[in-house]
């Protein structure tokens, strides 16, 4: 894939998103092709792929949750919804689910601070979220969630 | 051309760095990261002076700023040293234990503080140069990677690196001795990976890696036959030196 980009190490990012968006994160063996492909060391792949927040050396879940944690999500107690999280999916902002179905993210502002608290899964957004929309929502993508707590 | 620093007039070049040109004149400022070898880090901001022209006044980084004008220079001003203690407190707060950070706090009497946790052990100070180095020797076998708090220098995925020949140019480069590197009999330890170290064939001291004397070799075009280590090198040169006088 990363071959229709020109031998130019100014590509090197796009060609990583290009990768985590295939794979959902850059793998060893990714980093090595690329290093190849533009003739640049290895080292500097890799400290621009810990670098950016939307790069991810561990594969991620089929769906991605963010969670913001912006001002005014924030004020908002977004800090609930992201432990009611935890909880249910027993995943912490970072990690995935052993069944790999989710991956939790927190960012900072999503533009939308009117429904806060926010919310996004993939592509879709889920404003003035609360605890028990949260377990419908994530139940809506198949999630099997820990009904007893 | 003749700029004034701290009231001295000094001669300049056009282009010349204005760190440059106080160390020459013995007019001290503060540096961390700057290195003769490996000029243009600039990244620890401790050199920053004053620079009045044409009745205002800008802060500069002295290690990088080239002179163009005939300009004032003030190194020590209440405003740059108020700066330079908060750049100090910082760098403090990530290297609490090192040794010239520490007499440049007693020196600019910046208390030390401890909030956040800090990391006793931690020495690096993230300026760049090693990494720089590396670049330079042409290995590029570390660089800095995360960000924020976590940022580091390391190998890729921290393991032992390929390219890397175990010359340790990073850890001699390095302002705060912050690279472990350790040899022990014929060994030397560094960023994770173990090296099998050559003799000198005159005094017999493990002193090269294999990998640095085939970087050497390649470098040179040809094979050296006899392998003299720093001491036996200047020796050699001062025996064969004396021969010559004794000769005359
Ligand atoms: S290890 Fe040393 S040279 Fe490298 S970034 Fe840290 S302080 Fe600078
Ligand atoms: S702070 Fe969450 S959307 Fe702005
Ligand atoms: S010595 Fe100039 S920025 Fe560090």
């Amino acid at each position: 894939m990363m071959h229709k980009y020109p031998k130019e190490q100014r590509y090197t990012l796009a060609i990583l998103q290009d990768i985590q968006r295939k794979y959902g994160y850059i793998s060893k063996e990714s980093m090595e092709k690329l290093s190849v492909y533009l003739d640049i060391p290895i080292s500097r792949i890799y400290s621009m792929a810990t670098f950016y927040k939307a790069l991810s050396l561990q594969p991620k879940g089929q769906n991605i949750i963010k969670v913001c944690d912006g001002t005014a999500c924030h004020i908002r107690s977004s800090i609930a919804i992201i432990e009611e999280i935890e909880k249910l999916l027993h995943i912490k902002p970072g990690e995935t689910t052993m069944d790999g179905l989710f991956s939790i993210e927190t960012v900072n502002c999503l533009g939308s601070c009117a429904i806060a608290p926010v919310m996004v899964i993939n592509e879709t957004y889920y404003g003035k979220v609360t605890p028990i929309l949260l377990r419908e929502i994530l139940k809506g993508y198949g999630g099997t969630i820990d009904e007893d707590r | 051309m003749d700029i004034k620093i701290d009231n001295k007039i000094c001669k300049v070049e056009y282009g010349e760095y204005l760190l440059q040109v106080a160390r020459r004149n013995n007019i001290y400022i503060p540096t961390l990261c700057h290195s003769d070898a490996l000029p243009g880090q600039a990244s620890c901001r401790i050199c920053i002076v004053e620079v009045i022209e044409n009745d205002s006044s800008k802060v500069v980084t002295s290690c990088v700023y080239p002179i163009t004008k005939e300009i004032e220079v003030i190194t020590n001003s209440e405003k740059i040293n108020n700066m330079r203690r908060t750049l100090l407190m910082l760098l403090s707060m990530r290297v609490p234990n090192h040794e010239a950070l520490s007499r440049l706090m007693v020196k600019y009497s910046v208390p030390a503080i401890n909030r956040f946790g800090i990391d006793m052990n931690e020495k690096c100070i993230l300026c760049g140069l090693c990494v720089k180095a590396c670049e330079e020797v042409g290995q590029y076998a570390i660089s800095t990677v995360n960000r924020g708090i976590t940022k580091k220098v390391s190998t890729p995925y921290q393991e032992p690196s390929v390219s890397c020949i175990g010359c340790g140019a990073c850890a001699s480069v390095c302002p705060t001795g912050a690279i472990d590197i350790f040899e022990k009999e014929s060994k030397r330890f560094i960023w994770n990976k173990t090296f099998e170290l050559m003799q000198c064939t005159r005094c017999e001291e493990y002193f090269i890696t294999k990998e640095q004397l085939d970087y050497m070799n390649e470098r040179l075009g040809y094979e050296t036959e006899v392998l003299l280590c720093e001491k036996c090198k200047k020796n050699v040169v001062s025996e064969s030196f004396k021969n010559i006088v004794q000769n005359l």
